[in-house]
């Protein structure tokens, strides 16, 4: 996939309001693969429902959103299931990891679908990121911070023309967040593929392309 | 799959599965049962002696001191009397009893040598209304070779009463159908001789039958001029259990063979008890069908988030679902198999039973229970997988 479109698109609970000023929000917006993008907002403009409906899981929005010129709407679940394991991959806010199983079960979960990295490269990434002690510990155990980089080694572990990186350093310090952004960069420069990542105010120190206003 | 096992597995209650899990054993248990002992003891009421079938009834006319002295009514039944008869709604179809109208005597003997001879008589009824191998029951003119079955009680009479106290040996069923006799016909002025060989024995009906090709030419033969109304009727009805035969046959004077009706009875009586017990069974399989979905539904509602965030990672909702899904078919399956050993050790146990009554007969198979039983199994596996992969499409639509 070589670029998200973003037509006009707004949530539908924004439907109603008149004043939209956003970089984005009916717009058109063109993601590309390869390049880097940084989507500014406060709280409340929308931008968990701009990830959300990227990925699919929401759809209650006005506009349209084209993967490559399809519309998003016509596609089969086969094909969202596709595109998840192969073609954009996303660190949620809420991390979505399962609390029942230890970080290095939460990424294996992953990679056992679409086996993709080994398990030494893997365990380098926890080594980098300085929870390799943690990898066999119950996730639940971890702090938030220590959850945000097992999440992020999950969301690698796939192939990917995009990655949707939603608020991932929010609760890191510099030196975590700037490994964390090495990595990141390193693993899509590797495949070729666009990052788009979200912040309320901090964020990761990248070559953005561009920068959007929510 | 493991992990998504290790997952998944949490919230299964196991009261609620061990409940679903007994009461499909029981509900199975009970449906499969009542169909094998249906089956096992149907041959008892109906297919004793593979004859006649339960829903043949026998009708003649009641014999009168008058008919005995040669007055008062015929006891044949009239031309106009069997269409009557064949037009009632309980008569599937109707056939004549043809007797012999000429002298008939028979001797039986070994390496050609004579030992016993008797006067007899045959009749015959239409070949359709018998129920042995018809390859053996045929009859053409010029062979000179007669099928012949005759009343068990005969045989019982010459072994018991007899052969007993005339020293002679007794003989099983076997032995007599590999004596050949000698059947002699006398009428119209012809006295000729045939070979004849016992190839069956009734214990219900009560004469001697040869194939009715046979009688046709024979009657012809040895008796052209005599009046050929048969004295008795076989009747096939499709329910013996029904009132209106009785009040029919009744209302004419006529007489029946009394057992076959409560043979017929009893088989009715028999497929109506099994029938609602294996409708109890259904029930209780319905109703631990039910358990299990509760369980499922209630399993899936706990763990909805993890679903979910398994599809939002890329796993299709067949795989999410696939699971639960092996999770149900494998306790189905081993219901299944549960089932099927309880119920042939049941098996044995009654068919132990009813041996010691009933030591001649022989049991129906256990593969009809069985194929209800993987049915069942797949019916319900089939339900099950489709009802969960429903809740996860549920969950992938955001619905839940």
């Amino acid at each position: 996939m070589n670029s998200i479109v973003l037509d006009n698109t707004l949530p539908n609970v924004f439907l109603g309001r008149g004043d939209t000023k956003s970089d984005i929000w009916r717009q058109q917006v063109t993601l590309e693969k390869g390049k880097t993008y940084l989507v500014e907002a406060s709280s409340g403009t929308g931008k968990s429902s701009l990830c959300s409906f990227i990925i699919g899981y929401r759809k209650d929005f006005d506009g349209s959103i084209l993967f490559d010129g399809t519309d998003s709407r016509k596609l089969h679940t086969s094909d969202w299931t596709q595109l998840r394991q192969r073609h954009i991959s996303m660190l949620f806010q809420e991390l979505r990891l399962f609390p029942e199983l230890t970080a290095m079960e939460n990424v294996e979960i992953k990679n056992s679908l679409t086996g993709f990295k080994t398990r030494k490269e893997i365990e380098g990434w926890f080594q980098a990121l300085g929870i390799a002690d943690k990898m066999q510990s119950p996730v639940r155990l971890l702090s938030f911070g220590q959850q945000q980089r097992v999440a992020m080694i999950r969301a690698l572990v796939q192939p990917f023309d995009f990655l949707l990186a939603d608020e991932p350093i929010s609760h890191l310090d510099e030196t975590n967040s700037r490994v964390m952004a090495a990595i990141m960069m390193e693993e899509a420069h590797r495949q070729g593929a666009g990052i788009v990542t979200t912040s309320i105010g901090k964020h990761m120190d990248l070559p953005y392309d561009k920068t959007l206003c929510l | 799959m493991k992990l998504v096992w290790k997952l998944l597995r949490r919230h299964i209650s196991l009261p609620q599965f061990a409940g679903f899990f007994f009461a499909n054993l029981l509900g199975m248990l009970i449906v499969l049962l009542s169909l094998q002992v249906y089956r096992d003891v149907k041959p008892i009421f109906s297919e004793e002696d593979g004859f006649i079938r339960p829903d043949y009834l026998i009708l003649s006319k009641r014999i009168s001191a008058l008919n005995a002295i040669g007055l008062g009514s015929v006891n044949t039944f009239s031309e106009r009397e069997i269409r009557e008869l064949e037009s009632q709604p309980f008569a599937k179809r109707v056939g004549a009893f043809t007797a012999s109208k000429y002298k008939v005597s028979c001797s039986m003997g070994i390496d050609g040598v004579a030992q016993i001879g008797t006067e007899m008589f045959f009749e015959s009824v239409p070949d359709a209304f018998v129920d042995v191998d018809l390859k053996k029951w045929h009859f053409s003119e010029g062979d000179d070779f007669v099928p012949i079955i005759v009343p068990k009680t005969y045989l019982a009479i010459y072994n018991f009463g007899f052969a007993q106290s005339q020293n002679l040996p007794k003989l099983s069923e076997g032995v007599v159908g590999m004596v050949e006799m000698t059947i002699a016909m006398r009428g119209n002025g012809r006295n000729e001789y045939i070979k004849g060989r016992v190839i069956g024995f009734s214990t219900r009906l009560n004469t001697i039958l040869a194939p009715e090709s046979f009688i046709r030419w024979s009657n012809e033969r040895y008796a052209p001029e005599a009046e050929a109304e048969p004295s008795r009727i076989i009747l096939e009805v499709s329910n013996p259990a029904d009132d209106a035969i009785v009040n029919y046959i009744n209302g004419k004077g006529y007489e029946m063979e009394d057992d076959k009706l409560d043979a017929g009875r009893m088989t009715f009586f028999l497929r109506l008890v099994s029938g609602i017990v294996m409708l109890v069974g259904l029930l209780i399989s319905l109703l631990s069908f039910y358990i299990l979905m509760l369980s499922i539904y209630l399993l899936v509602e706990k763990n909805t988030e993890k679903m979910r965030t398994l599809l939002l990672i890329g796993y299709s909702p067949a795989r999410v679902a696939l699971p639960y899904q092996l999770l149900t078919i494998g306790m189905n399956a081993a219901v299944l198999l549960i089932t099927a050993c309880m119920l042939c050790w049941l098996r044995t146990l009654y068919l132990q039973r009813l041996h010691t009554v009933f030591p001649q007969m022989t049991a129906g198979s256990v593969w009809a229970a069985l194929l209800l039983g993987v049915a069942l199994f797949v019916i319900i596996s089939l339900a099950n997988a489709l009802i969960i992969r429903r809740r996860i499409n549920r969950i992938w639509n955001n619905k839940s």
